[in-house]
């Protein structure tokens, strides 16, 4: 019997690489039009400058974030209905990638708000307590994660923390909002009264990092599937040296 | 309806066990208690900053004591084994979990109590109906971490680290709840009008049920084996 009939995970790795090689070069092409969008093509804003541009890539990652959490909870879904470990390994692989993505938003961020509000981290903006929990919840997912051992209790468990986690996040936007609305910070709320140059840049930016969001995911999901089967066939090899002395 | 009798059965079970030994409840109070009083001492006697952080300084006392009674909860099934027992039990998982959060809630809810009659002594509060809104606050606020604190604690009772992975897995999910239990008894203690009190009641109650269904139907995959 082939090891690649043994293991099914392996054409799906395969696959998804497949996918994320072709999927890449238009992310390429994106991605350096979204650069021009963000620091040529789209006019200084008046009143912050040209700081305002980290906007671009800043809304960008938070959307690519909110994203990928997403797919750990379908993934989460997924896993529980059909057990299969793809699945589970798509969303560590999304956890891992939505980590990175709300950490850039969480660092970009502070970069933004320090020079046009004069402080690093304003509490009470709904966004970015959301983002804020957000990251809370990635964390959280991965420090439960490497509490456990391998294997199907593992994938369970992460799998309904995923789930529990994104019913969660619009109620801690409910729930900021409604905080903000009691004690209102000066924040101005950008992106509804954008330059039609500003929301196409936006839109550019936003699409670029979905799909570095798209590709990250796959390449990572891949990698920890085939890692998975590597470990799988390390163990038999193992096994059957023992057996056979 | 014979489920809610098997609820109240396995309720009923948890409560007695508790009340034999009632060493989770008193250390849970103490602890609460404890965590009251530390955080007096931890700010300057002065009134106005104690009292401005009073809302805050409750619910957080009575976050981490109920980390550690959910946890607690637990404690049976995980040295006697009896889960097994009670998965073998010809009886709906759902009823499993329905019989412990309640169990959880109504114990969490007696510590919420004592703890704010500890808090209207420390803090010279007068007995009026807003402390009934208070008291209204504890029941919503206990279902909701009792509902979700149930389901993760079932998960986490196998894991050496659990007395520190709970709250971590918890409290991040907890904060709309904290903030919106903050905000109303905030509003409740103080002296103005009752502007925005019913819309946290509704976020509680909104979170009551969408974290109590979510734990109902999740908990049948951690408890499985």
């Amino acid at each position: 019997m082939s090891v690649v009939t043994a293991n099914p995970e392996l054409r799906i790795a395969a696959r998804w690489l497949g996918l994320s090689g072709w999927l890449q070069w238009p992310t390429y092409v994106l991605l350096v039009v979204a650069l021009y969008g963000a620091f040529l093509y789209a006019p200084t804003e008046r009143v912050m400058g040209e700081v305002q541009r980290i906007f671009y890539f800043h809304v960008g990652a938070a959307f690519g974030a909110f994203l990928a959490f997403f797919v750990v909870f379908i993934a989460g879904i997924g896993y529980l209905r059909t057990r299969r470990v793809f699945w589970d390994q798509m969303a560590a692989a999304s956890v891992e990638v939505g980590v990175l993505f709300t950490t850039i938003v969480l660092t970009t961020g502070p970069l933004w708000a320090k020079p046009v509000w004069n402080t690093w981290f304003p509490w009470g903006d709904p966004r970015v307590m959301t983002t804020l929990v957000l990251w809370l919840i990635y964390m959280a997912y991965l420090i439960l994660r490497s509490s456990l051992p391998e294997g199907e209790r593992k994938y369970k468990f992460c799998a309904v923390f995923g789930i529990i986690g994104f019913i969660d996040v619009p109620i801690v936007y409910m729930s900021t909002r409604w905080w903000r609305t009691i004690h209102p910070v000066v924040i101005t709320s950008s992106g509804a009264n954008l330059e039609p140059r500003m929301s196409q840049a936006l839109l550019v930016a936003v699409a670029a990092c979905a799909l570095v969001l798209v590709v990250l995911i796959l390449l990572r999901s891949a990698m920890r599937l085939n890692a998975l089967v590597a470990e799988r066939l390390a163990q038999e090899v193992q096994d059957r040296r023992r057996v056979a002395q | 309806m014979k489920a809610l009798r098997l609820i109240w059965i396995l309720t009923q079970k948890d409560l007695r066990i508790e009340y034999r030994s009632r060493q989770a409840f008193l250390t849970t109070l103490f602890f609460a208690l404890l965590i009251l009083i530390v955080f007096n001492f931890a700010f300057d006697p002065g009134d106005e900053a104690i009292r401005a952080a009073a809302p805050g300084i409750l619910w957080v006392s009575l976050l981490f004591p109920g980390v550690i009674q959910l946890n607690r909860s637990f404690q049976a099934e995980r040295e006697e084994g009896t889960l097994h027992g009670l998965i073998l039990a010809p009886v709906d998982r759902g009823v499993l979990f329905l019989g412990k959060f309640l169990a959880n809630w109504l114990l969490l809810t007696l510590v919420d109590l004592l703890i704010l009659g500890a808090f209207v002594v420390f803090y010279n509060l007068s007995f009026s109906t807003r402390l009934l809104w208070i008291l209204l606050l504890l029941v919503l606020v206990g279902a909701v971490f009792s509902s979700v604190g149930t389901l993760f604690a079932a998960m986490v009772s196998g894991i050496r680290t659990r007395d520190v992975l709970l709250p971590i897995l918890l409290f991040p999910i907890l904060v709309p709840i904290v903030i919106a239990a903050v905000n109303a008894t905030r509003e409740l203690l103080g002296s103005g009008e009752l502007e925005f009190l019913h819309q946290w009641v509704k976020l509680l109650v909104v979170s009551d049920v969408v974290f109590l269904a979510g734990s109902f139907l999740l908990f049948d995959f951690v408890v499985e084996d």
